[in-house]
């Protein structure tokens, strides 16, 4: 019960004058000309939203992905737009959280009425926006490796996956390292979904070969530590090693294999071995590791559409050149931009029907959308770090070994993903 | 001394008309009708913030922080594990929504009974426990219901997070109003939102309420009154993971998604800082809180992606300067 502590008549309010004031207020806010909607309008700019874990860990390959998505949308302005309208880029920082990403991604949505949307590093924050975007009927092209965004449970026709997924990227490297180095394999896994579907496709690529697992070991994410677990393997003797880890993961497990002397006893290989964290661990420490990439820059000398892209980032980033992650901002946008064009216009449906036809030469070499999970076929390189006597300048990191050009039989069937045929 | 007597009483009586002079009409009713105040000012807040979807994320965390400050600002004691409830109301709701088809109604109240049997289980083996100890047992079990839904994938998603609550419009007698659109959402959340705070400030006003308190200031005279000191305790640690729980259940309508971080220990750590930030103890400052914290984020976040670092030293410069809390401050400052 309220107790009122001082006299009604001392001329103060009463709950009645309030209670009357905030119906008041409530009926003028509920019948007022509510707010504006920001209807996603069909002229005016063609609008972009980028989710990207700009502060936290993978920041520094976040960081590269908005430099060449802001490429591709000033390469779309440059040649005129979608006749004469813009394309412009909303990055949003996600912090790495799917929480984050989806609220983020509704401020996209709800407020600046964008047209599309990619980004979205990470298996659980790619999910999430795609979530979020297929329900309010947004299209999403996502620039991260996942298997479940192609799976029915997930697959929306909203969704669009630029990125490769695991089940090729572990396959491409699989059936280039089994028969090349040994059939007796270890396994070394980050205990996260990244690592379990990497492992999972791995074995899928070595049934072919009648691989032997002779070890399997799974570690923490961000573990610094291995010095526990390179015994076990080293005891089981395998012929190849793989290391199925990420960002800083990577670094540490090669730099204490050296110490281990393992390199000298086994074949190390990484399912995507990345650009950043070959240049933070230096030629010595990576010399001879194998691994997966979508993109390497060399790509130039045999493919004019990754020329572009690296003399547009050369021009405006002193001369450097984009990493794999990197390439995969501006592919995704590059997707969007051209179903657009295609289409005409940014409507969803006519924008989706050009993009499940469409064949687009990005960044390297030709691609398309399959039609039931809008997975991107695409070509997956196998690379093999130099030794530092045959490195040609700064940026001379890799050889690549191998070109798997993509095919749709690289991909886990439409019907083993649930989709109806 | 007649004329001292009748000066003091004097004194009394200026004194007592300055502090009515000084404290304008508005405050004290304030201070009667909390809760409606509190529901007016949410009723407006939309307009304040950058977007809807912060707004709607400020009245979850709101709830939030209020239901975490009944245990650790009413009944003094730190717990370390709640994100726990918030994340299985979250999970207890978006589990038979997404793979059973539950609707709504049906959900909500499961999320938050999920909740609030995690919260007595936990609650009852906590209890035993004071001060570090305390923060730590609830931690540990806290952790223990993260790993387990993690492991859980076939049910929860695992890693990849729960996706697929999928509330797109919900029927009230005949009504349909439209989730998708944000003001929409944000009311119908407000309208939770504000029965909650009209629960919980019931639950505070009443001899429970009083006693929990007691129990804060003077265990032992607590216990010689005759009060049951763990009973009262278990009870407060009930509620307030049922208010946690009911929080958690409408994050997952709100974004459809429920990721395995809102049970992460670092979720048990945001809303300490939130009830800090606020004013532990009192109504409405963790509330405030949750909004400054998260207000604050989202504009810093736009401006640089060092963000943590201007968050993290103006909790320290409130910490050393405002004690209370921005509430607590406001009200020591205005009763003065």
């Amino acid at each position: 019960m309220t107790t009122y502590r001082f006299d009604k008549k001392s001329g103060r309010l009463t709950r009645r004058d309030f209670m009357g004031a905030g119906i008041g207020a409530a009926a003028a806010i509920a019948a007022g000309p509510v707010y504006l909607r920001h209807a996603r309008a069909q002229d005016g700019p063609i609008k972009i939203g980028f989710p990207a874990p700009l502060s936290g860990p993978y920041s520094s390959e976040a960081q590269d992905q908005v430099r060449c998505a802001q490429i591709a949308v000033d390469l779309f302005n440059e040649a005129g737009g979608l006749d004469g309208r813009m394309a412009e880029l909303l990055v949003r920082d996600s912090k790495l959280d799917p929480g984050e990403a989806a609220t983020r991604t509704l401020e996209l949505i709800e407020s600046d009425g964008v047209h599309f949307l990619c980004g979205g590093l990470s298996a659980s924050v790619q999910l999430s926006i795609n979530q979020v975007a297929s329900q309010r009927g947004v299209i999403y092209n996502s620039i991260s490796q996942s298997d479940s965004i192609n799976e029915a449970s997930d697959f929306t026709k909203y969704t669009f996956h630029e990125a490769m997924n695991p089940t090729m990227t572990a396959g491409s490297v699989g059936r280039y390292v089994f028969p090349n180095h040994g059939k007796r394999v270890a396994f070394l896994t980050a205990d996260y979904a990244y690592g379990h579907e990497m492992v999972r496709g791995f074995k899928r690529a070595g049934e072919e070969f009648d691989i032997e697992v002779v070890a399997e070991v799974s570690h923490p994410l961000g573990q610094a530590d291995f010095s526990t677990f390179f015994p076990r393997i080293q005891a089981a003797g395998p012929d190849v090693l793989i290391c199925s880890n990420f960002g800083r993961d990577q670094l540490n497990t090669i730099k204490q294999a050296n110490d281990f002397g393992i390199k000298q006893q086994m074949q190390i290989a990484y399912p995507v071995l990345l650009f950043t964290q070959r240049v933070a661990g230096g030629a010595q420490a990576f010399e001879g590791i194998i691994g997966g990439t979508n993109y390497y820059w060399r790509l130039e000398e045999d493919h004019e559409s990754a020329k572009r892209l690296n003399d547009a980032y050369r021009e405006r980033h002193d001369g450097g050149v984009p990493s794999d992650y990197g390439a995969y901002g501006y592919a995704g946008i590059y997707g969007l931009l051209e179903g657009a064009k295609q289409a005409g216009s940014t409507d969803a449906d006519g924008v989706i029907a050009a993009m499940e036809t469409m064949r687009y030469d990005a960044y390297k070499g030709e691609q398309n959308f399959r039609k039931c999970d809008h997975q991107a076929v695409q070509s997956v390189l196998v690379i093999q770090s130099k030794p530092e006597a045959e490195i040609e300048g700064e940026y001379d990191l890799f050889n690549v070994v191998h070109t798997d050009n993509g095919g749709e039989e690289m991909l886990r069937s439409c019907e083993e993903l649930g989709h109806e045929t | 001394m007649s004329s001292k007597a009748e000066r003091n009483a004097l004194d009394v009586d200026r004194t007592g008309e300055q502090r009515q002079v000084r404290m304008p009409a508005l405050i004290d009713l304030i201070a009667r009708h909390r809760v409606l105040a509190a529901i007016v000012f949410l009723m407006v807040l939309p307009w304040a913030t950058p977007y809807e979807a912060l707004a709607i994320n400020i009245l979850i965390f709101g709830l939030y922080a209020i239901g975490f400050n009944l245990i650790f600002g009413y009944a003094g004691m730190l717990s370390f594990g709640h994100a726990a409830f918030f994340g299985l109301g979250a999970y207890g709701c978006g589990i038979p929504i997404a793979k059973f088809g539950f609707p709504w109604f049906v959900a909500l109240p499961l999320g938050v009974a999920v909740a609030g049997l995690a919260a007595a289980i936990i609650g009852w083996l906590a209890i035993r426990a004071r001060g570090i100890y305390f923060a730590m047992v609830t931690l540990a079990l806290s952790q223990i219901v993260y790993y387990v839904v993690f492991q859980w994938v076939s049910l929860t998603g695992g890693e990849d997070g729960l996706r697929g609550v999928a509330v797109n419009s919900i029927d009230i007698f005949g009504l349909r109003l439209n989730m998708l659109d944000p003001m929409t959402k944000y009311y119908a959340i407000l309208v939770i939102v504000a029965v909650a705070l009209w629960l919980f400030s019931r639950i505070l006003n009443s001899p429970f309420g009083g006693v929990l308190e007691a129990i804060r200031e003077n265990e032992k005279r607590a216990a010689a009154c005759g009060y049951d000191i763990k009973g009262t305790r278990w009870l407060a640690f009930l509620l307030s993971g049922l208010f946690s729980g009911l929080a958690g259940a409408l994050y997952a309508m709100h974004l459809s998604v429920v990721p395995i971080e809102t049970l992460h220990y670092f979720n048990s750590a945001i809303v300490v800082m939130m009830a800090l930030l606020g004013g532990m103890g009192t109504f409405f400052g963790p509330f405030l809180g949750a909004l400054v914290y998260l207000l604050l984020e989202d504009i810093i976040t736009v401006i640089t992606v060092h963000w943590q670092l201007f968050v993290g030293a103006l909790f320290v410069f409130l910490i050393l300067f405002f004690p209370r809390g921005i509430w607590g401050s406001l009200l020591h400052w205005m009763k003065q």
